[in-house]
């Protein structure tokens, strides 16, 4: 058990050091990585095979006990966030490492691999993070990666974007230790499950202004409308595959972080309507962005900050169905994001770039990539049968069998989300994918044919499939998604098993 | 470096004879004070400050490793130290240039780091294999002969590769922001000889 908990970011980080070493030596560098990263997805699904049950898995650091030490912890929505990331970061790297061998990205491969495992080191820390203390270090090795990582290949609009992502994210970082610096004093812990049991006997007025500072650290991490003005103008300029996984899992980790601290910190019902109405902001401005935009990657990144009101929305129900549908819709999402800006990546490297002005006809230059766009797009919209369609459905199930008016609200605002999501869909179908291809187009894609990086960009293309691939995977397993899905809602809702778990001596 | 330097430079440089050799009237040091003769691109050789350094820096290197060893239950441990070991290659670094730096090191900043990670990682992942949780520390007790009883713990490893990560990490910095760009200052020299009148 130990071991199983540990390795999804130690590993990572021996691999870090590792790829550092093996700098002079590409091809040994990015097996290794791969390797790695191939590790740590077994490892998750072992992991997840014996949380899925319910049962809560955890791992004293140093054989301290659980309010004094550290204290890892996976349960079933830790595992499973944990094992669709990493097959996300394995994709997205194979994916990169095609760029490589083609010659097709000038980011530098030998800083790439180490900074890129980093991140994956952070991502997984605080998804099993069981101390507030410790979920902050996790989210600082995460973002000080990705900082490093927006500013790959550097141009004048990277350095900038770069710029302000580095200023709100250590803004938020400063709130955040603050947040958890009050909670200590409150409290005299960070372990998660004993604030759990501390902070009820709290004053009210207190642990209000703790729930909301929090939701505004982690509001600001996941680009919640109002504090979303951010993420739009910095993760489309980074390098396709920064920015696929900046898109795909950063927002999520602050996502899973609201959910934990909602549920498992704070009281239940405090804040529900406050969640609600920043769920409505969200999806709604987000996607009225999403509208006026005329590059594909702007768009895309538009939607991301919508869809994100949908988990916000979930969780402002706190009922049972409503976080399990949060957590299909997470699944969800990180990997039609994902595919969406691997697409993307494409585009930009058939026909060099992706400004819906100039773009046209990319049915005929590549009915592949048509396709590729297509399918993780039809089901960000949730049009059956694709994965978004069953997140959605047990969203708004949910909603309806909660009840009252605000909520019936939050459900007419999603499926008005959902039409216009279809409805920018659609402008850059009809203004890019039809029509007949510019002539600039026609010809970067021949040169790019005869050019000597055809073997790579094969492969590249090949990687976005599969990334399509698990996406419709993901559709495919409904079933026992939903299972996973309402296990993780009742641990979340009823968080003794958790807290006992953790307090009491660990299996080990 | 500081105004003053960069007007004792024009200074120099003006005689015609520039790179850093001594003005008219001075006797030039004939000490070798630091382990490489090449003078650093900004601003000429200072001997104050190389005395300064050769005298300072084993006495910051030894605190450092003090601090590493104390660090156990007392103030200190392989962050601090790593700092203050990272700060004498620092002074090396403005004393001699960069290729005193390189001449000091052992290894390469990134190479440091590497290793670091690797020890720390190593450390900690090796209670793992007995089945124990990460970072579980092994300690014994024994007698020396000058020191007395000295406490021995596996988490002194630990902070061995945090010593390393800081220097790494520091010293990387050093060489991506002052080392580049006294390369590239360097390059600009070669290219356009005898700028007269200083900067």
């Amino acid at each position: 058990m130990n071991l199983l908990l540990v390795i999804p970011f130690l590993v990572p980080l021996v691999g870090a050091a590792v790829t550092l070493l093996l700098r002079r030596t590409p091809r040994a560098q990015q097996a290794a990585s791969v390797l790695v990263l191939a590790a740590v997805v077994v490892d998750a699904a072992l992991l997840l095979a014996k949380t899925a049950g319910g049962t809560v898995a955890t791992s004293q650091a140093g054989a301290w006990e659980a309010p004094l030490g550290i204290t890892i912890v996976a349960d079933a929505l830790s595992a499973l966030l944990v094992l669709v990331s990493s097959v996300v970061l394995l994709v997205v790297l194979l994916y990169a490492i095609g760029q490589d061998i083609g010659g097709l990205s000038r980011a530098m491969p030998q800083v790439f691999h180490p900074i890129y495992l980093v991140l994956t080191a952070g991502v997984c820390l605080s998804f099993l993070a069981g101390d507030l203390f410790n979920l902050f270090v996790g989210f600082e090795v995460m973002l000080t990666a990705s900082y490093a990582l927006i500013t790959q290949a550097p141009t004048r609009a990277r350095v900038r974007a770069s710029m302000i992502y580095t200023v709100v994210s250590l803004t938020s970082s400063i709130l955040f230790l603050t947040g958890v610096a009050l909670v200590y004093g409150l409290t005299g812990t960070v372990n998660m499950a004993d604030i759990a049991e501390k902070l009820g006997a709290a004053p009210e007025e207190l642990r209000m202004v703790l729930a909301l500072l929090f939701l505004v650290v982690f509001g600001i991490k996941s680009a919640l409308v109002p504090m979303h003005f951010w993420l739009p103008d910095s993760y489309p300029v980074a390098i396709t595959r920064i920015s696929a996984i900046f898109a795909a899992l950063l927002t999520k980790v602050a996502v899973y972080a609201i959910i934990r601290s909602q549920t498992l910190l704070f009281g239940r019902d405090d804040i529900s309507a406050v969640l609600l109405w920043m769920a409505i902001a969200t999806m709604i401005v987000g996607i009225l962005g999403a509208l006026v935009q005329d590059d594909i990657n702007r768009v895309v990144a538009f939607t991301l900050v919508s869809h994100i009101g949908y988990m916000i929305f979930g969780l402002g129900l706190n009922t049972v169905a409503g976080i399990a549908g949060v957590v299909i819709y997470l699944v969800h999402h990180i990997v039609v994001q994902a595919s969406l800006f691997l697409v993307n990546g494409l585009i930009r490297q058939y026909v060099g770039h992706t400004s819906l002005r100039a773009v046209r006809g990319l049915t005929t230059v590549s009915p592949a990539l048509a396709l590729f766009f297509l399918l993780p797009a039809m089901s960000l919209a949730g049009l059956p049968p694709m994965s978004g369609f069953v997140a959605k459905v047990a969203l708004f199930k949910a909603g309806i069998e909660a009840g009252g008016w605000l909520v019936y609200l939050g459900v007419v605002a999603g499926v008005l989300t959902s039409l216009l999501t279809l409805m920018a869909i659609f402008r850059i179908w009809v203004r890019g994918f039809w029509g007949t291809p510019m002539p600039d187009m026609v010809e970067a894609r021949a040169q790019l044919r005869s050019g000597s990086s055809r073997a790579g960009l094969r492969f590249t293309t090949a990687m976005t499939g599969v990334m399509v691939g698990v996406g419709i995977t993901v559709a495919v397993m409904a079933g026992p998604l939903t299972d996973i899905a309402f296990t993780a809602a009742r641990e979340l809702l009823d968080p003794s098993a958790y807290i006992d778990a953790v307090l009491q001596k660990g299996p080990s | 470096m500081t105004t003053a330097d960069g007007a004792w430079r024009a200074g120099a440089d003006g005689d015609g004879q520039g790179d850093g050799a001594a003005p008219e009237g001075w006797e030039a040091p004939r000490e070798r004070w630091l382990s490489t003769v090449v003078r650093p691109a900004f601003g000429p050789r200072s001997v104050l400050l190389e005395i300064v350094a050769r005298l300072l820096i084993p006495a910051i290197l030894t605190f450092s490793v003090f601090l590493l060893l104390s660090g156990h239950d007392r103030p200190g441990g392989g962050f601090v130290g790593g700092l203050v070991a990272s700060m004498a290659y620092v002074l090396r670094y403005v004393a001699g240039g960069r290729h005193e730096l390189a001449a000091g090191l052992p290894m390469r900043p990134n190479g440091l780091l590497a290793l670091g990670l690797l020890v720390a990682c190593g450390t900690a992942g090796a209670p793992l294999l007995f089945g124990r949780p990460i970072l579980e520390t092994f300690s014994f007790s024994t007698v020396l002969p000058v020191f007395g009883t000295v406490k021995f713990a596996s988490f002194l490893l630990f902070d061995i590769g945090v010593f390393l990560i800081v220097v790494g990490l520091v010293l990387s910095v050093v060489a991506a922001l002052g080392a580049r760009m006294e390369a590239e200052e360097e390059e600009a020299r070669v290219r356009r000889p005898r700028r007269e009148g200083g900067r």
